[in-house]
């Protein structure tokens, strides 16, 4: 089937995503919770995008194309939105994100500055008792990208979602760590980390 | 992507096992600081376990050799490169002179490049004259190269890892990927969380038979009679391709004479496992529409571990589960190039691609190649090279990458071959219990400091570039084998390790598309003409033997070399962990060892009980040839009457217990198959300490 992203059409197969058509067509849109390794979760939209007859901004990591769908990446809403999320989601935190980092490159290239709400940020929580990974608990969004590598990728089940609302974190073991957990220390949860809340110990700022 | 946080990055692939993951390694003030996952890695896919991202720091280690060595009253002394060149040139040419070049005898590493091992099997067959050549391949996956070569024709898998995920059922027999492969053994577990219908046959109940429909567990050194009692049930209960056997195989006629005698029940006599259990394993393997059979040592490292891998193509062959996605045959290759090794020629018998050294034609384009007269008579395998040392026949030894005095089996003899030589020579990375030996000992370079490629399990070439130089004056071993080569009066002609790969492939039609280029950043699984495509899939054209016919083999089980008895009356079985990686060179000079710092002995609750051995005591085991001292740690993953160790760590020689019993064909070592004795000793467990003063993050 033809879908048509940002006037240019692509030829796709049946259950492309949107995401997946936009690359196709050389366009490109941030996303945020999305890692090619694993199945898309949709859980940030910061990939929205405009779609000609749909009521609102989709999230172009998890819906499927449409024989002729019309795709506008640079929909004024959903760049709205995104860029609104991710500010939310910086505001958060303690210390702005790293350079290298997933988040610090999406904000840049949503020209997201200092977040414009101050409030409370999350506490500084380093774990540093495993060999090759440290958590820094307080860089965590919530993404789940860490707990999805360890089921989709290794299939350790050693990382969790814990906590609610602005308690949400990630756990290994239950809090053990990393060490005492499931975790067989592959690092998938570090590689795909936006963030640097699971990174390496040689990576950690000094 | 360019990252602030590195001076430069470079695209590798690994050098721990055979899954071939490619790595993008990270450097910083002349160190690796990271190591990520490339994503488009053929084998990972974006995925790598700890060995290949974590254990990195072996490489700056304050003990990596960084100057040649040279023996001198008792003792070593650092010494230039000019005087080890001396030392190795007047030695060795002392030797053949007086002795003839057959006093010689090479080893290269699986652990090496392709263009290494290449050259060292040049340096022995050209520039010494004899083809005592061998590689470590021969103690771990000789019998799959040679059973494979017999019943289907070429040495390598039939498919890819990619089968795994189009397959759907598998058999998982004498391997533990998710400890030994952890990549492939990931991706095995998603499978079976898709769906893929598992049965894990092993004397373990391996962590993988916790995600599979059926376990087996046949007593050691009882495969083929599994494998005959699998083909029994697919044969009687019509689980065939009729049109596949008659069309492409010759010889299942006398085939099912012999399975005749291996209905369940029997097979149940010999093996243990029960009847019902046979015939369940060979209907998941048989009904399914795509089905993979994946092995590891645990098939090849026996006294017939060749003819079980002829058994294991026997069921593929009958079967028809050959030549097509889903349905292919996976030996899970132990070393990053155990593959590579031996396809380069590194072996007594045979040039590049298993060409036999005296096959007139292709001696004879070697000859004008390299310009020297070459002998036609094949030379020592491994024990056989020990043989001939303690013998006195064997004068000389030029060790390449590869530890025997911890990773050989029957490691008494191996030392006492190794103090019989005149000169040893080894070349290595860190000082070994093997160096413990040596007259020269050359500082060579580890996998993240050279150039080159590595043959994966999947037959395919991948590209090896250097993220660091090699420490102080140590030197990449293709500038150590060439240099000498040419002090010694025999000019490779090689300005780089891509070079050696035109040459390789110009001589061997099999790999004349391989050069550095071609293979790029995705890789070319051999066979690959030079202008034509790669092989992801063998014998889409049929079988590569004579009429294209793949070849069943009747052979009948037979006991193995050892046996339990009244003084010796559990069964080890030797394999790998997760946490380490062979002798443990690399691995315990890493962080790893804070996860894992000792060896211990796997032993049933019943067994304990009788011994009166709890979690944590030291016990000594003994065999027939040796003693050690490890912890014991009781689980029932393990079958009452086996007990399980690794091979890690030298506080623990493993090897001094496993006896001189080989493959009868290729004289691959039967490590998984020794009789002990357990009991308890009042000991402190050894343990390698953790790197002392140098916190795991610098």
């Amino acid at each position: 089937m033809e879908v048509t992203v940002d006037g240019r059409a692509v030829e796709v197969e049946p259950e492309t995503t949107i995401l997946s058509a936009i690359r196709a067509a050389g366009a490109n849109v941030p996303t945020l919770c999305f890692d090619e390794r694993q199945a898309p979760f949709g859980a940030c939209r910061v990939c929205l995008v405009g779609v000609e007859g749909a009521r609102a901004p989709l999230p172009a990591c998890t819906t499927p194309c449409r024989d002729g769908m019309v795709i506008d990446t640079q929909d004024e809403t959903s760049r709205r939105v995104a860029t609104a999320i991710v500010e939310l989601v910086l505001s958060e935190l303690p210390v702005a994100p790293e350079p290298h980092t997933e988040l610090a490159t999406i904000a840049r290239s949503l020209d997201v500055g200092t977040p414009r709400w101050p409030g409370v940020t999350h506490t500084v929580d380093h774990d540093t008792r495993h060999p090759y990974l440290a958590f820094q608990h307080e860089l965590c969004i919530s993404c789940g990208r860490c707990v999805r590598a360890c089921d989709e990728i290794q299939g350790a089940f050693a990382l969790t979602a814990t906590g609610r609302g602005f308690a949400a974190n990630i756990s290994a073991g239950l809090d053990k760590g990393f060490r005492d957990s499931a975790c067989v220390s592959c690092g998938a949860c570090a590689d795909t980390c936006p963030t640097d809340a699971i990174t390496e110990m040689t990576l950690l700022p000094l | 992507m360019t990252d602030e946080r590195f001076d430069s990055s470079v695209t590798t692939t690994c050098g721990y096992c055979g899954v071939g993951c490619r790595l993008e390694a990270h450097v910083r003030d002349g160190k690796i600081v990271s190591i990520s996952p490339a994503l488009d890695g053929p084998a990972n896919e974006g995925h790598t376990c700890l060995k290949g991202r974590f254990a990195h720091q072996f490489s700056r280690s304050r003990d990596r050799l960084t100057a040649p060595l040279i023996r001198e009253s008792g003792g070593f002394r650092l010494a230039t490169w000019e005087e080890a060149t001396a030392r190795i040139v007047s030695e060795l040419t002392r030797i053949k002179e007086t002795h003839g070049p057959d006093a010689i005898a090479g080893l290269a590493s699986s652990r090496a490049t392709n263009e290494d091992c290449y050259a060292m099997s040049r340096l022995m067959r050209a520039t010494i004259g004899t083809n005592n050549i061998d590689n470590c391949s021969r103690v771990c996956h000789s019998p799959t190269s040679f059973a494979m070569r017999r019943s289907l024709g070429l040495s390598g898998a039939t498919g890819s890892f990619s089968d795994i995920d189009a397959a759907d059922a598998a058999i998982i027999i004498g391997a533990n990927p998710t400890e030994g492969h952890p990549v492939v053994g990931a991706r095995i577990k998603q499978a079976t969380l898709r769906g893929l219908k598992l049965v894990t046959i092993d004397p373990r109940r391996i962590e993988l038979a916790d995600y599979g429909v059926l376990h087996l567990s046949p007593r050691p050194g009882t495969n083929a009679a599994v494998m005959l009692g699998l083909c029994h049930v697919a044969a009687r209960d019509g689980l065939i391709d009729r049109a596949f056997i008659d069309e492409q195989t010759e010889g299942y006629e006398e085939l099912t004479e012999l399975l005749e005698s291996y209905a369940p029940d029997a097979v149940s006599e010999i093996t243990g496992v029960p009847a019902a259990d046979v015939e369940t394993a060979a209907h998941i393997y048989g009904e399914a529409q795509n089905a993979s059979i994946i092995w590891g040592l645990g098939v090849t490292e026996h006294k017939y571990g060749s003819e079980v891998v002829q058994l294991i193509c026997n069921l593929a062959l009958m079967s028809g589960k050959l030549c097509r996605a889903g349905s292919a045959l996976l030996p899970l290759r132990g070393q990053n190039n155990v593959q590579g090794s031996s396809d380069m020629g590194a072996l007594p018998d045979t040039y590049t691609d298993y060409r036999r050294v005296d096959d007139e034609d292709v001696a004879r384009s070697f000859e004008a190649a390299w310009g020297v007269p070459l002998s036609r008579t094949p030379g020592y395998k491994v024990p056989e090279m020990f043989d001939a040392a303690v013998a006195g026949d064997l004068k000389a030894m030029w060790i390449f990458g590869e530890d025997v005095a911890q990773t050989d089996p029957n490691t008494t003899h191996v030392i006492k071959a190794l103090e019989n030589l005149e000169f040893l020579v080894c070349q290595d990375i860190f000082e070994t219990e093997t160096t413990k030996y040596a007259d020269v000992i050359l500082p060579a370079s580890a996998f993240l400091e050279k150039s080159g490629t590595f043959i994966n399990a999947e037959r395919r070439f991948q590209l090896v570039e250097p993220a660091l130089d090699p420490p102080g004056s140590a030197k990449t071993d293709f500038e150590i084998l060439t240099s000498m080569s040419r002090a010694l009066g025999h000019d490779m002609g090689w300005e780089t390790p891509s070079d050696t790969m035109d040459e390789i492939a110009r001589l061997t039609p099999a790999y004349s598309g391989a050069s550095h280029k071609r293979i790029g950043r995705t890789g070319l699984q051999w066979p690959v003409t030079a202008d034509g495509p790669d092989s992801p899939t063998l014998y889409t054209d049929g079988f590569s033997l004579p009429g294209g016919r793949g070849r069943f083999a009747a052979l009948p089980y037979k006991a193995p070399g050892d046996s339990a008895d009244a003084e010796f009356p559990l069964i080890l079985i030797t394999g790998r962990r997760l946490q380490h990686y062979n002798s443990g060179t690399m691995t315990r000079r890493t962080g790893n060892v804070e996860l894992v710092d000792r060896e211990w002995l796997e032993i049933h609750p019943d067994d304990a009980a009788r011994l009166w051995v709890q979690s944590g005591d030291v016990v000594s085991v003994r065999s027939r040839y040796g003693r050690i001292e490890c912890e014991a740690r009781i689980t029932d993953r393990i079958e009452a009457g086996h007990v399980f160790t690794a091979f890690h760590f030298p506080e623990v020689r493993t090897n001094l217990l496993i006896g001189p019993s080989v493959d009868v064909n290729t004289a691959c070592p039967e490590y998984k198959v020794t009789a002990v004795d357990v009991r308890p000793v009042s000991e402190e467990a050894a343990r390698t300490p953790a790197l002392a003063g140098q916190p795991s993050h610098t």
